[in-house]
C-alpha cells in the first residue's frame, strides 16, 4: 500500500497526463456523437455571441464582394421571375420552401468535420435538419439550435452526404467531401449510363426533403468509371468559395414533417 | 516553475489572439496559423508538471469551445506539455538538470528545430484527433507541413519580438 502511494506520488504528473487526455478524448468522442450534441447547446450560445461581434468586423471588409454576389443572385432571380422560367421536373409545390436569410458568424474549412455557426436560431423558427445554402451553392445542414444561433454541419464534413444530380438529365448520385481542398468534392453512385462530360454543371438532386432540386453546386473537372461497378467516380469543383461564405439562406421545407412521416416505416 | 500572474496573462493574451484573430486568418486560401502553443513551449520544464498540464488543458478547452471541436486542442496541449520534458531529457548535456534548461538560451537554429518539431507534432495531433482517421491525416501531411512552416514563421517573429525586448529592458 505504501509502495502504491509512493508510486502514485512520484508518477503524479504522468497520471494527471493520462487522466486529462482521457477527459479530452471523451469530449472529442462526445462531440462526434451526433445523438449527444445537445449538451453543446450552451457552447453554441456562448461562442456564438463572441464570434458574432468578430464576424461583424470581417463582414465590413467584404461588403463590396458580398454586395456584388447578392446583386448577381438578385439579377438571376429577377430574370427567372420575369421570364417565368421553371426548372424542369422540380417536383416541388408552389411555396413549399421558405428561405430565411442569415449570416455566418464562425466558419471552418481546415478540419475534417467542419462546423459553421449562423446567427439565426430556434427563435427564428430554425430547426435541426434544415438545409443551408449560400450565394453560390449548398453550405450545410442545421444540426441543432440555441435561441439565437444554429450549429450547421458544413458540406466540408466527412459525414455529410448530399444527393446531387446532373443539370441536363435526371441521373443522381452522392456528393461527399474528400477532406482536403475546400473546393474539391467527389461524386459516387452516379450510373455509368449517364451522358456526362467535363464542365457539366451539377445541381442538388432534390431526393431529400432538405434541399429543393436545382441549386447549382459546381462543375465536373474529371471523371472515371469505377472498375467492376456500373457507376462513375466524378471530381467536382464547387462554385462556392467555402473559405469565405458570406450571407446564407436557411431553407425550410413546410412539408418536411409530412414527407418524413411517410418515409418512416410503420411499426 | 514559478507560476506568476505574468505567465497567466501571457497565456490569456495568446489564447485570445488565437480565438479572436488567428482563427480568422486564411493565408493562401486555406492555411490558419496556430500560435496559442507558443507560451506553453517557452515555459521551462518543472519538476512537477501537474500545474502546467492542468493550465494547458484548461486553455485548450476554451479554444475547443470556440472552434466546436470537443477536446481536440485540450488533448494536444496536454500531450505537448508532457512530451516537452522528453525533448529536453534527450538534448541536455550530462552535467545539466532538465529544469535548468531555458528556451531563451537556445541558439537560433536550435530554436527553429525545437519549435518546428513541436508545431508539427501539435498540428499532426490536432488533425488526427479531429479526423479520427489515420489514413486521412497521412493524406494531409503535405498540408500539415506547410501549415507548420507558416506557424513557425509567426513563432520566430513573436519570439524575436519578445526576447529582443527582454534583452534591452
Amino acid at each position: 500500500m505504501i509502495k502504491l502511494i509512493k508510486f502514485l506520488t512520484t508518477k503524479k504528473s504522468f497520471l494527471l497526463f493520462v487522466l486529462l487526455e482521457l477527459i479530452a478524448i471523451i469530449l472529442i468522442i462526445n462531440s462526434h456523437n451526433y445523438a449527444q450534441v445537445q449538451t453543446y447547446s450552451w457552447q453554441t450560445a456562448f461562442s456564438g455571441q463572441i464570434n458574432q461581434r468578430l464576424s461583424g468586423i470581417k463582414y465590413h471588409f467584404y461588403l463590396k464582394q458580398y454586395n456584388d454576389s447578392l446583386l448577381k443572385q438578385n439579377a438571376n432571380l429577377l430574370q427567372k421571375f420575369y421570364n417565368n422560367i421553371q426548372i424542369e421536373n422540380t417536383g416541388t409545390l408552389p411555396g413549399e420552401y421558405e428561405f430565411i436569410p442569415a449570416y455566418v458568424v464562425s466558419n471552418q474549412y481546415h478540419l475534417s468535420h467542419n462546423i459553421i455557426l449562423i446567427n439565426k436560431g430556434r427563435l427564428d423558427s430554425i430547426q435541426p435538419e434544415m438545409g443551408v445554402a449560400g450565394m453560390n451553392g449548398v453550405v450545410g445542414i442545421v444540426q441543432k439550435t440555441s435561441g439565437h444561433f444554429s450549429r450547421v454541419i458544413s458540406i466540408l464534413n466527412k459525414n455529410t452526404k448530399l444527393n446531387v444530380s446532373l443539370l441536363h438529365s435526371n441521373y443522381t448520385g452522392f456528393m461527399q467531401w474528400d477532406g482536403n481542398k475546400p473546393n474539391v468534392f467527389s461524386i459516387t453512385d452516379l450510373p455509368a449510363d449517364a451522358p456526362i462530360q467535363i464542365g457539366d454543371t451539377i445541381i442538388t438532386g432534390g431526393r431529400s426533403s432538405v434541399f429543393p432540386k436545382g441549386i447549382p453546386i459546381g462543375i465536373i473537372t474529371d471523371f472515371a468509371t469505377v472498375p467492376g461497378q456500373k457507376s462513375y467516380k466524378i471530381n467536382l469543383k464547387s462554385f462556392m468559395d467555402y473559405t469565405n461564405i458570406g450571407p446564407v439562406y436557411v431553407i425550410k421545407n413546410i412539408l418536411k414533417k409530412e414527407i418524413d412521416s411517410l418515409k418512416t416505416p410503420v411499426e | 516553475m514559478k507560476f506568476n500572474l505574468k505567465n497567466i496573462i501571457i497565456f490569456i493574451v495568446f489564447m485570445l489572439l488565437q480565438i479572436l484573430w488567428f482563427n480568422h486568418i486564411n493565408l493562401f486560401g486555406r492555411f490558419t496559423p496556430v500560435i496559442y502553443l507558443y507560451p506553453f513551449l517557452i515555459l521551462p520544464v518543472s519538476k512537477d508538471e501537474s500545474f502546467n498540464l492542468i493550465i494547458g488543458f484548461f486553455f485548450g478547452l476554451i479554444i475547443d469551445i470556440f472552434t466546436q471541436t470537443g477536446g481536440v486542442f485540450a488533448a494536444t496541449t496536454v500531450l505537448l506539455i508532457y512530451l516537452k520534458k522528453f525533448y529536453f531529457l534527450i538534448n541536455k548535456s550530462p552535467s545539466q538538470d532538465v529544469e535548468e534548461m531555458k528556451i531563451s538560451k537556445l541558439s537560433f537554429v536550435q530554436k527553429i528545430v525545437y519549435f518546428g518539431i513541436f508545431i508539427f507534432l501539435g498540428l499532426f495531433f490536432i488533425y488526427l484527433l479531429e479526423a479520427f482517421n489515420f489514413k486521412l491525416v497521412i493524406s494531409k501531411l503535405g498540408y500539415i507541413f506547410i501549415s507548420t512552416l507558416i506557424s513557425l514563421f509567426f513563432y520566430i517573429f513573436i519570439d524575436t519580438l519578445l526576447t529582443g525586448r527582454q534583452a534591452t529592458s
